[in-house]
């Protein structure tokens, strides 16, 4: 039987309060706080301004010392030194040295842990390419800008390769490309097995790496879970196929209010992110070799990063590789002939849309589709945004299906469709284009390979579009749904496909 | 370790890029490079050599004492702009890191001083050369012979004058001459009168002799380097021309010695040199030196003056105990052991308060040492005194403010008793003894001690709050 593991951190009615010059207690910023960070959690710790996340961090990291309450972190008090080399830190702001260049500062913290020389030199070089910063490696810290200083500190606290990384608002003042270099190096590590603490105040990266969340308001302890089973909403259902024209959704509306007695809420285009977009553009610039004297998109994380997290005992590692295989359990696409096929009337519309009776889904031969979402419009979601107005369903921005597209449906629902949809105001819907005119391409890296979709540690595609004015998309909220993104590659949407359309209730 | 001397590496890197030390240095480099240019002396080439080390030596401890406090301010503007948390929270325990930026400040300093010793050296040659002599040849022989050169100086051992202070108490107590004074005390009473003897030996009337024996002059015997004589005189009756004439006797006939005679006519109130044969001293190694208030010249007119050796302007023997380089070096190593207590001071002052603060108190125990043995002096008269000078209130508050300045005493040690840089510049040893004492005083045992504080408070302190 395995032996259970110690969490990484683990705080018992943790308080903290700050005194004044008198030793008057003036403010509580941490009251009676229990939490428990488990190995390999990817850990957010959420709050507005003031609800006691930093002084969290302080404390977990002995920085500050409680005033009521215990902490260990790895079995041990924060103020033990040996528990210190096996974290990485981050603060929330980059708290270098201006006199030094970029260089000398991973050098200066490689020497504090008494790495040897050569590895020192190797690691800084690499984070060096990681985060960008490789072409002004000479320059002295106090000229960067706060991004790039923010790239520093990111690097400095990578270069133990920790096994616990602490990181206080990683992506403040940061540009997109460090931004989403940060997440994508705190999923990477998440994928190694490390353990991530992250506090932010921009909840769509939280939602995007983390497993695990605690808000915290004034000091206290307001909700803590599963980001999932927080977040999934159960009074709406999201389905996302190839784009169909307007005829076709009006069908699909009437079906679902014949049979459902229920409204479609809302009807839209799912859009690249404004992230997605602008990264586009700035590897265009950097492939156009366009100098600059600010940072550079970053290069892939090290491979010293990647390596297992290193481990005292054996039983740990063991316990590692068995975590790390109940992750891969979890993402395996169930087969839809493996589960049982409960006769739902919602089961039987989806058939009944898809002119097949045997579960198959529609592959995807495009890049457009459309999201529709239905709920109960009499009930909105409360506290959720919604993009739809309440009671007659809104279609958001509708483009027409390219002609395959169009077919697919078409032979899908039994009839022709010669002219393109248009939208209501009669204009024709043109295809998903970017602002330069072409026509939005998958996310390909450098090498011209297509970028995977971003997902959620289980494997599920995790990438809520948004409208302009910032509200979410129902679309992928709920990641156990999976729906697909159209920047999906086609093999991913065929093996995810079947598992979204079993999980319909 | 290696994490320490990251952290020292770390403070070197920093202090030489810091503003305030690159302005403190160039202020060393103008005194140092600019007196050689601006100071004369006594016009003597020995004087022009004595005076430039003596400026030097004394503005660059000075100097490096105001930059050692400076440097500390590494450690308080890491608390201010938190580099402490990058620092902390990596595998650096709290002692290192206090001892890491001491070994910095450290080095810095021993760096600075070196550097200025070697500036010193090269110029002391250069003027040397260039300095133009009043008298070449007895130029030359007093810079080599009294300045450059390390000498052993012996203080003459006066008589044993218990006995007849205590004879002379005895009767006083006889007459009863003490009844009336209040709070008589008896001990203080004696070594008063033994003072009075010693003082009344010291003085030599006219046509008078003192013999000052001196011991342990563990020279030697056989060499070609000549001993030398130093003393000031005091002269009642001022002559004339402010010359008095004398002569010195050295050698002990009854110990088969050889005697030598020197007639001498010195300017009253300044320090003079005599030279004589090292083989006057006898094979138990002790010395008879004899002085005859007498005129030798006879073609001189004589001036019946009482000559006074005074205890202040204390008469010495001196020889020839080793190089001026490596006197050099001894005398750096003392004032680089100041140094290193004044930074231990500075960072436990930064360990606990803010920098203005701290600043403050480190000047103040700066201070405290330099002036060391003035307030020893004047907290000993202070916590003597039983006159009631001040309210009860006041009176309480005074008290205190010498009890606590004599616990700081304890700590902070007295820099004076460390001062070499006089002896040194006339050509004294700056002995081994002395150097081991510093070290051990001031580094193996004040230094740890404050350092030591230091790391117990910056243990206990939480680095991410702010300090008054």
């Amino acid at each position: 039987m395995a032996e259970r593991r110690l969490p990484v951190v683990q705080t018992a009615g943790l308080c903290k309060t700050f005194r004044d010059f008198w030793r008057r207690p003036c403010v509580d910023a941490v009251k009676d706080l229990n939490l428990e960070i488990q190995p390999g959690e990817v850990f957010g710790l959420l709050g507005p301004n003031g609800s006691g996340k930093t002084t969290t961090i302080k404390l977990l990291l002995g920085l500050l010392y409680p005033t009521r309450g215990r902490i260990s972190v790895f079995g041990k008090p924060p103020t033990d030194v040996s528990v210190k080399s096996r974290i990485g830190f981050l603060p929330e702001e980059s708290y270098l040295y201006r006199f030094l260049v970029a260089h000398e500062t991973l050098d200066y913290y490689g020497r504090l842990f008494r790495l040897p020389s050569r590895i020192r030199h190797e690691r800084a070089e690499r984070l060096l390419d990681m985060v960008g910063l490789r072409h002004e490696a000479k320059r002295r810290v106090g000229e960067y800008s706060k991004g790039m200083a923010r790239r520093i500190g990111l690097a400095q606290a990578l270069i133990n390769d920790p096994e616990f990384l602490i990181l206080d608002e990683p992506t403040s003042g940061l540009d997109p490309i460090g931004a989403r270099q940060i997440k994508n190096v705190i999923r990477e590590l998440g994928r190694k097995g490390k353990t991530i603490l992250l506090s932010s105040h921009i909840l769509a990266d939280v939602e995007d790496v983390c497993d695990r969340v605690c808000i915290l308001y004034g000091g206290q302890q307001r909700a803590a879970g599963d980001i999932d089973e927080l977040l999934q909403r159960t009074d709406a259902t999201q389905i996302t196929l190839p784009a169909v024209s307007e005829a076709t959704i009006e069908q699909i509306r009437d079906l679902i209010r014949r049979i459902e007695k229920k409204d479609i809420t809302a009807v839209s285009h799912p859009r690249i992110r404004l992230e997605d977009f602008f990264l586009r553009i700035v590897e265009e610039a950097h492939a156009a070799n366009i100098r600059t004297s600010g940072a550079r998109v970053g290069g892939a994380v090290p491979e010293f990063l990647k390596t297992p997290t290193a481990t005292t005992t054996e039983q740990i590692v063991e316990s590692l590789v068995a975590a790390s295989s109940r992750k891969i359990e979890t993402v395996t696409p169930v087969l839809p002939t493996a589960l049982p096929k409960p006769d739902h009337p919602e089961r039987r519309v989806i058939e009944e849309l898809l002119g097949a009776g045997d579960g198959r889904t529609v592959k995807a031969t495009s890049d457009e589709s459309v999201e529709i979402e239905a709920g109960d419009a009499n009930q909105p979601a409360d506290g959720w945004p919604t993009a739809s107005a309440v009671g007659k369903p809104k279609i958001k921005r509708p483009r027409p299906p390219r002609a395959g597209d169009a077919g697919v449906i078409d032979e899908l629902l039994g009839r022709k469709t010669d002219e393109p949809s248009r939208d209501r105001q009669g204009a024709v819907n043109e295809p998903n284009r970017d602002r330069q005119g072409a026509v939005n391409e998958p996310n390909r890296d450098r090498q011209g390979v297509v970028n995977e979709p971003n997902r959620d540690r289980k494997g599920a595609v995790n990438e809520p579009s948004r409208d302009r004015k910032g509200a979410v998309n129902e679309s992928n909220r709920d990641r156990q749904e999976a729906v697909n993104e159209p920047n999906c590659d086609r093999k991913q949407a065929e093996d995810d496909e079947p598992q979204s359309n079993e999980r319909l209730p | 370790m290696s994490t320490t001397w990251a952290i020292a590496r770390h403070m070197i890197a920093e202090g030489i890029r810091m503003k305030i030390a690159f302005v403190l240095l160039v202020l060393i480099g103008l005194v140092v490079l600019g007196l050689p240019f601006t100071i004369r002396g006594d016009s003597s080439v020995s004087g022009a050599v004595q005076s430039f080390m003596a400026y030097a030596f004394n503005a660059t401890g000075v100097l490096l004492g105001l930059l050692t406090i400076f440097l500390s301010r590494s450690v308080a503007d890491e608390l201010v702009q938190r580099q402490i948390f990058l620092l902390v929270t990596k595998p650096v325990a709290r002692w290192q890191y206090i001892l890491g930026k001491w070994l910095g400040i450290t080095m810095l300093n021993a760096v600075f001083l070196a550097t200025t010793g070697l500036t010193v050296y090269g110029l002391v040659h250069y003027i040397k050369r260039t300095h133009p002599p009043i008298d070449e040849r007895y130029d030359a022989a007093e810079l080599e012979n009294e300045v450059l050169v390390a000498r052993h100086a012996l203080t003459v051992t006066p008589p044993d004058f218990t006995a007849p202070a205590q004879k002379e108490f005895e009767r006083n107590v006889e007459q009863g001459l003490y009844d009336n004074v209040p709070d008589f005390k008896p001990e203080e009473e004696k070594e008063r009168l033994a003072r009075k003897y010693e003082a009344k030996w010291r003085v030599v009337g006219p046509f008078d002799a003192r013999i000052f024996p001196f011991e342990r002059v563990l020279c030697d015997r056989s060499s070609d380097r000549p001993l030398q004589l130093r003393y000031k005189t005091d002269v009642s009756g001022y002559p004339p021309d402010e010359v008095y004439r004398g002569l010195w006797q050295f050698g002990d006939p009854k110990k088969g010695t050889r005697v030598y005679q020197v007639p001498v006519r010195h300017v009253v109130g300044r320090f003079h040199t005599v030279r004589f044969p090292a083989d006057a001293v006898a094979e138990d190694n002790t010395l008879n030196v004899v002085f005859v208030n007498e005129n030798p010249f006879r073609d001189e007119p004589q001036a019946n003056n009482v000559i006074d050796f005074r205890k202040t302007n204390e008469v010495q023997v001196l020889f020839v105990v080793g190089s001026f380089e490596w006197n050099m070096i001894r005398l750096l190593t003392l004032m680089l052991c100041k140094l290193m207590f004044l930074g231990a001071t500075a960072i436990l002052m930064v360990a606990v308060f803010s920098f203005p603060v701290a600043c403050l108190a480190s000047f103040t125990i700066y201070i405290f040492a330099g002036a060391g043995s003035f307030l020893n002096t004047a907290l000993d008269l202070a916590s003597d005194s039983n006159v009631t000078m001040f309210s009860s209130v006041k009176e309480f508050a005074v008290r205190s403010i010498i009890h606590l300045f004599g616990m700081l005493r304890w700590v902070v040690p007295d820099f004076s008793r460390y001062d070499a840089v006089e002896g040194f510049v006339n050509g004294q040893n700056v002995g081994l003894a002395w150097v081991l004492d510093g070290v051990f005083w001031l580094v193996c045992v004040k230094t740890v001690l404050v350092l030591g504080l230091a790391a117990l408070f910056f243990h206990r302190r939480e680095v991410a709050e702010l300090s008054f």
